[in-house]
């Protein structure tokens, strides 16, 4: 059985994703052991100008250059900038097709991982595990499960998955494909907030359809809560390949920050700025192919 | 002294107090979020993968298999964290691991929280 971590970039005029994601598959090689490769998923546009430092870090490059659809995002650097950018996710769900290995974890290119507990995915009896349980490290958010809308279905985080080659999984990506094309007519079915294309209400529907539309419950990964630093909070400082101390964002003032220190905890820190700021140093601290 | 300067005094040193409590609440804050940010790291460590079921490793399952060992059961099939049946072909073997996890995690833990709660300095703690 061939095991693989993939890892999706494609840059904006606003984000370089290709370097965050050099990053990324430099700590996941440093704390994960039990793979056989680690594989960015990319177009021509983002692979060109960063060829050398992807070949650094990356054991295979995959090229998707399909078609994306305008899906405008808010980027926020804490509350200090806001920035509109393209945001091209939607290749997410090629992903069953892609993938060269029959055992598959994806992360985003902003997934810190800075333990081994994702080492324990493979060989599960699972075909697909995902969570829906997060915390987020400022304690802004106090529940745990976020739901596509109050009177929606629960969300599922398609930052961190792992699917095998099997019916269910090559079910679950053609649906997820279907709603991509028809977004629309699913965004009211389900009643979504917010205008953004979000792979993470994709998921979340396409496991309701799947499972019968009716309440469901599908395996969580190894990990219990997704750690979750959301774009108020900031970077202080890298210490290592797994020791990181974050500004988190004042839960009651939200322009003020309060520092904690997380080691050996994957962390997933979506202020893009914030990890361009520190993107030598995260560099630096990750293992190399 | 007169009554009003005896009144200001007053005023002066209730405002230091309420002054050292709520600076004292801002170190609480601290205190607080990284507690919490402990043990969330704690409760992602307490997991156990095996024969393809996840484990969440907690004082029960360790009780529960403590008891199935002591019964001389040498394999038995348990419901792993998402509820899904999971043969355990060497429950001592099993038992063994997680007790191993289970005393390193929440060992670790401690220590990190007596250090959190030793000192008052946050920046002593978190070693910036």
């Amino acid at each position: 059985m061939s095991r693989g971590i993939i890892i999706f970039a494609q840059n904006n005029e606003y984000i370089n994703y290709a370097e965050q994601a050099c990053a990324c598959a430099g700590y996941a090689r440093r704390s994960l052991s039990l793979f056989d490769e680690i594989c960015l998923i990319t177009n021509t546009e983002t692979l060109a100008p960063n060829e050398t430092l992807i070949n650094e870090y990356f054991d295979r490059v995959i090229i998707s250059d399909n078609f994306q659809p305008e899906n405008i995002r808010l980027f926020k650097d804490t509350t200090d900038k806001l920035e509109y950018a393209p945001f091209k996710n939607m290749s997410r769900s090629e992903v069953y097709k892609l993938s060269p290995y029959d055992e598959t974890l994806v992360i985003d290119a902003d997934y810190f991982i800075m333990n081994d507990i994702l080492d324990q995915v493979w060989n599960s009896d699972n075909d697909v595990m995902i969570n829906s349980k997060y915390r987020d490290i400022s304690g802004r958010h106090q529940e745990n499960i976020e739901y596509i809308d109050n009177f929606s279905i629960p969300m599922y985080w398609a930052t961190v998955f792992y699917f095998k080659k099997s019916d269910f999984a090559e079910n679950l990506f053609t649906l997820i494909s279907h709603i991509k094309y028809n977004y629309k007519y699913y965004y009211y079915l389900y009643n979504c907030s917010g205008n953004l294309y979000r792979n993470d209400f994709a998921f979340s529907m396409a496991l309701h359809i799947l499972n019968g539309s009716v309440a469901f419950d599908v395996p969580s990964l190894p990990i219990n809560y997704l750690n979750n630093s959301f774009d108020l909070d900031d970077i202080y400082r890298v210490n290592s390949h797994n020791d990181v101390i974050m500004y988190c964002a004042d839960a009651e003032n939200v322009s003020s920050h309060i520092l904690s220190r997380f080691k050996d905890m994957d962390l997933h820190i979506m202020n893009k700025k914030a990890i361009g700021r520190f993107i030598d140093d995260l560099l630096s601290h990750g293992e190399k192919v | 002294m007169s009554d009003i300067t005896k009144e200001t005094e007053k005023y002066k040193e209730d405002l230091q107090r309420l002054e050292k409590a709520l600076e004292f609440s801002n170190t609480m804050k601290t205190f607080n979020l990284n507690k919490n940010n402990l043990k969330v790291k704690t409760q992602n460590l307490l997991s156990h993968s095996t024969s393809g079921g996840s484990f969440t490793v907690d004082q029960s399952l360790i009780s529960f298999m403590n008891f199935v060992v002591s019964s001389g059961k040498t394999e038995i099939t348990l419901l792993d964290k998402n509820d899904i049946p999971v043969y355990i072909e060497d429950t001592e073997k099993f038992l063994d691991d997680i007790s191993s996890l289970y005393f390193e995690v929440v060992n670790d833990y401690y220590n990190e929280y007596q250090k959190l709660k030793s000192s008052r300095k946050i920046e002593k703690v978190l070693e910036i």
